[in-house]
């Protein structure tokens, strides 16, 4: 089994290298080829591991080699920061290279394993190989089209590749040091994407990313530190910690680690780095917003989260993303390029994984999966959809985007499944939310401490109104794209690039089907995942239709009526034609007007400068409280 | 077995109930105006009507999704009577809503943009409360499902008052009546999304309607708990007083109305939630 799972990480690599090489009619089979496997691969694992954890060590060598390219990775970021005359990327190197240096004197050696492979591992896999893998095939000929030389667009797809196998070594490393390490070649990843158009606004925004993200490598080197330096930690890896902390009691590693966490999930106040991603290639955006870098924060603290829950770390935690969650949703309001209100809209539901996964019961773990996966799809999907606008339709802003309802009704159609997939029975992340509110509430009325209680009580208040504040965003971005007019009654779809159509229609199919497949998902896939995670058994059964997830009841009549009349009636109502009816001009009080109208605007920037300032005393409050249990 | 008649009933005559809230509201509107007012059945008379009338739609999709509309509407409420989780049936609602917001953005009229936009701020106004209110009806009953309500010796009335009255402060948005009508005002937006629908095709979005009253008058029969006779006389009385509401008041216009329900109905229901909570009635 090991060999397979290293094959997860040479395989990219290897493709990565190839990629720079051969011919475009070549690359793309490789590229095709290569996610096939991968996701093979990734789905052969998921079936095949058993339940037990693969554990497995590298020989001595490889430690020698993480180490030096620990450094040889620091003295790039700090001749960047140096070159691109950015103090702080240059003084946050140096920082973390003494740290390390420090550290490495103390580290100590031999006696552990450096990889290990959960199911929670296997389910990171799938997810990022297969969407990824899509993402991927997409570019091939998004790529083609930017303007840019024939070298450059082999480097971005060469790129994609070794951004997928970091973040496999990411999702199965289990001692810190290599971690660091990987968690330093995500961010070292984007950056080189972020700052790939070469104009002055993506070498800022990528720097102002490249910044930020060390601050998540700084922290896992106070992880480090404060494993070492404790008595009775020992060995720095996650399995260890986390075997030991019912004996030691010292939550300060974890800390560090959802810190880490929270600053690659783009939790105020590190939001400004994903927003600012969007001057890359559109790709780009749907790599780091649906399957890759934000999804890393989730899977650390889901990692964590048996050992954090219940402690004031998770409380502050649960309060930052219950705020994240609707002040993301808010700032989303005041948003009119496209790009930018689903950076945001990602930023608010990754706060509400963040939360289900420290909240640890077993409802709110499935819930925290469902949401990881689901999200992956939909998003990746608007994403790739926004490509699409902006190369066949070139639009980018939501208020110019009226006709696309009659230029591009298969578009528009996408972007529609896609929003309501977010929001509404009888999708996966619905119900994600629906469970997270449920659960919450169950979690809320069980805690005995009345400031538990109130804070439950807030958390619920701020999740229902950051719920309601993305539906009136979902509708009105979606409002001010798929109107028609009469004349154009009968839908065409329009035509687009195979390789557009193909992936589109793949993740489509893949959220309608895998939504069919809830009632099997569920009991096979999110609660074993679950159950792994939480060290404790999730009860899944079946009463008659009713499937009993722990103590919430998620009855299958309604979601099979549900879509039948979500996405479904609204693909017919794309299709379905009234015979012998006339058609009638619309409606205008007798004004001949033009029609310019397309969506109400909300201000919401006096307050958004705020958000960073109480996102900041969260963090500050979740080192407080690891220090001071 | 009895029981599960009873709810098979409803469910089927929902819209035809619903009719007939919408006769008697008329009839007493009127009065309060010192009108005579049309007969009671003066709503199936005109559904007779429409049915009549030349077929004219804007285009297929908007016509189809009045009728999606409509459907969703009636299963929304059909889980409502049937006692399904609570939290499910306001996202049902939401489901039902989303698609006629769907249908007021699909042509290119103005009006009906207008109202779909003015929908969806509705929206942020009163779902929030709802959700609230279902969480605290959870820590009342310890369970999510609305038949764990129907089923409360104690009326909620008595446990929970405070969520009662956060009900009745945004039950005119969802009704679209007066003060908060801002969805279907007729006189700025001409009836908002429901503009563009005309004879046969009307009829799905001119029932639905009267499926949001049953909704609505549901949601307060639920305070009443096993005591029917109490629910039914709490609907009484919130019929009198939507009507009179609707009768007394000027319409405010969306910030308002938003303001008002953020500002002073979810505080409410918030109180209300940590009365729950600490079992304090």
């Amino acid at each position: 089994m090991p060999s397979i799972i290293v094959s997860l990480f040479v395989l990219p690599v290897i493709v990565s290298l190839l990629l720079l090489f051969l011919p475009k009619a070549v690359a793309r089979v490789v590229t095709i080829l290569a996610t096939l496997v991968l996701s093979g691969i990734s789905l052969y694992l998921y079936y095949y591991a058993g339940d037990q954890p693969i554990q497995f060590s590298v020989p001595a060598v490889v430690d020698k080699v993480v180490l030096i390219a620990d450094f040889a990775l620091l003295a790039y970021i700090l001749a960047q920061g140096f070159l691109q005359r950015n103090v702080w990327v240059g003084v946050l190197a140096v920082l973390q290279a003494i740290i390390l240096g420090y550290l490495t004197m103390y580290m100590p050696h031999g006696e552990y394993m450096q990889f290990y492979v959960d199911s929670l591992s296997l389910f990171m896999f799938i997810l990022v190989n297969v969407v990824s893998g899509v993402i991927a095939i997409y570019s091939l000929r998004y790529i083609d089209e930017e303007k840019c030389s024939n070298f450059r667009k082999k480097y971005f797809l060469s790129t994609i590749f070794w951004f997928i196998a970091a973040m496999n070594l990411l999702s199965a490393a289990d001692n810190l040091e290599y971690f660091y390490l990987f968690f330093k070649l995500t961010t070292i990843a984007s950056y080189l994407f972020i700052r790939f158009r070469l104009d002055k606004e993506s070498k800022k925004n990528a720097l102002t990313a490249l910044s930020m993200n060390q601050v998540g490598g700084l922290a896992i080197l106070g992880a480090i530190a404060y494993t070492i330096f404790t008595p009775g930690y020992g060995v720095p890896t996650i399995s260890s910690l986390l075997s030991q902390v019912p004996t030691v009691g010292v939550i300060m590693p974890f800390a560090f680690l959802a810190i880490a966490g929270l600053v690659k999930g783009a939790q105020y106040p590190f939001s400004k780095w994903l927003i600012g991603a969007m001057v890359a290639p559109t790709p780009v955006s749907a790599l780091l917003h649906s399957s890759t870098m934000v999804k890393i924060a989730p899977f650390i603290i889901l990692r964590i989260s048996p050992a954090i829950q219940g402690t004031p770390v998770a409380t502050v935690i649960i309060c930052l993303t219950a705020f994240v969650f609707i002040a993301a949703a808010i700032g989303a309001l005041a948003q009119d390029t496209f790009k930018k209100i689903l950076a945001h809209s990602t930023i608010a539901l990754l706060a509400l994984m963040i939360l289900m996964s420290a909240v640890g019961t077993p409802v709110a773990v499935t819930a925290a999966l469902m949401l990881i996966f689901f999200h992956g799809l939909s998003k990746s999907m608007l994403f790739l959809n926004a490509g699409v606008m902006e190369h066949v339709f070139h639009m980018k802003q939501t208020s110019s985007m009226t006709k696309l309802g009659e230029l591009g009704p298969y578009t528009s159609l996408i972007v529609a499944v896609g929003f309501m997939s977010l929001l509404l029975p009888p999708f996966g992340a619905f119900i994600g939310k629906w469970f997270s509110i449920e659960t919450l509430g169950t979690v809320g009325g069980a805690v005995t401490n009345p400031v538990y209680k109130l804070i439950g009580a807030l958390v619920l208040v701020l999740i229902a109104c950051g719920g309601a504040v993305l539906s009136l965003l979902y509708f009105k971005v979606l409002g001010s794209m798929i109107s028609r007019t009469g004349e154009k009654d009968k839908v065409k779809f329009e035509k687009l690039h195979p390789l557009y159509q193909g992936t589109m229609n793949f993740l489509l199919f893949s959220v309608l089907l895998c939504t069919v497949a809830l009632p099997w998902l569920i009991p096979g896939y999110f609660a074993p995942v679950a159950a792994d995670v939480i060290n404790s058994g999730v009860a899944v059964g079946i009463e008659g239709f009713t499937m009993n997830i722990d103590n919430v009841k998620l009855p299958l009549i309604p979601m099979v009526a549900a879509l039948i009349l979500l996405p479904l009636g609204i693909i017919v109502a794309m299709f379905v034609r009234f015979k012998n009816v006339d058609r009638a001009k619309e409606y205008a009080c007798g004004e001949k007007v033009e029609y310019n109208f397309a969506s109400f605007y909300f201000s919401t920037e006096k307050a958004t400068p705020y958000f960073v300032y109480a996102g900041a005393i969260f963090f500050v409050g979740i080192l407080l409280a690891g220090y001071l249990m | 077995m009895n029981n599960t008649v009873v709810q098979i009933l409803l469910i089927v005559l929902a819209p035809v109930l619903g009719g007939l809230i919408y006769g008697l509201e008329r009839k007493v509107k009127a009065r309060m105006q010192r009108r005579i007012g049309p007969p009671l059945l003066q709503p199936f008379y005109d559904f007779l009507k429409f049915a009549d009338k030349r077929k004219m739609i804007v285009h297929s999709t908007h016509a189809f999704l009045g009728i999606v509309h409509f459907i969703s509407l009636w299963f929304a409420v059909a889980v409502l009577i049937m006692g399904g989780d609570f939290i499910l049936i306001i996202f049902l609602h939401l489901l039902s809503t989303a698609v006629i917001i769907l249908a007021g953005f699909s042509t290119r009229s103005i009006f009906s943009h207008l109202g779909a936009n003015r929908s969806a701020i509705s929206i942020l106004a009163y779902e929030p409360v709802l959700v609230l209110i279902a969480i605290s009806a959870y820590m009342l009953t310890g369970s999510f499902d609305v038949s764990a309500l129907y089923a409360s010796e104690m009326p909620v009335l008595f446990k929970m008052p405070l969520a009662f009255i956060a009900l009745l402060l945004i039950l005119p948005v969802k009704l679209k009546k007066s003060p908060f009508d801002v969805g279907d005002a007729h006189q700025e937006v001409v009836g908002g999304v429901e503009l563009e629908y005309s004879g046969i095709f009307y009829e799905a979005v001119y029932t639905a309607k009267w499926l949001d009253y049953i909704f609505c008058y549901l949601l307060v029969f639920l305070f009443g708990g096993a005591n029917i006779w109490l629910g039914l006389l709490l609907v009484a009385l919130t019929f009198i007083y939507i009507n009179a509401l609707d009768n007394s008041t000027a319409r405010v216009n969306y910030k308002q109305m938003l303001r008002f329900c953020l500002w002073v109905a979810l505080p409410i229901a918030f109180v209300n939630l940590i009365l729950t909570m600490f079992n304090v009635l």
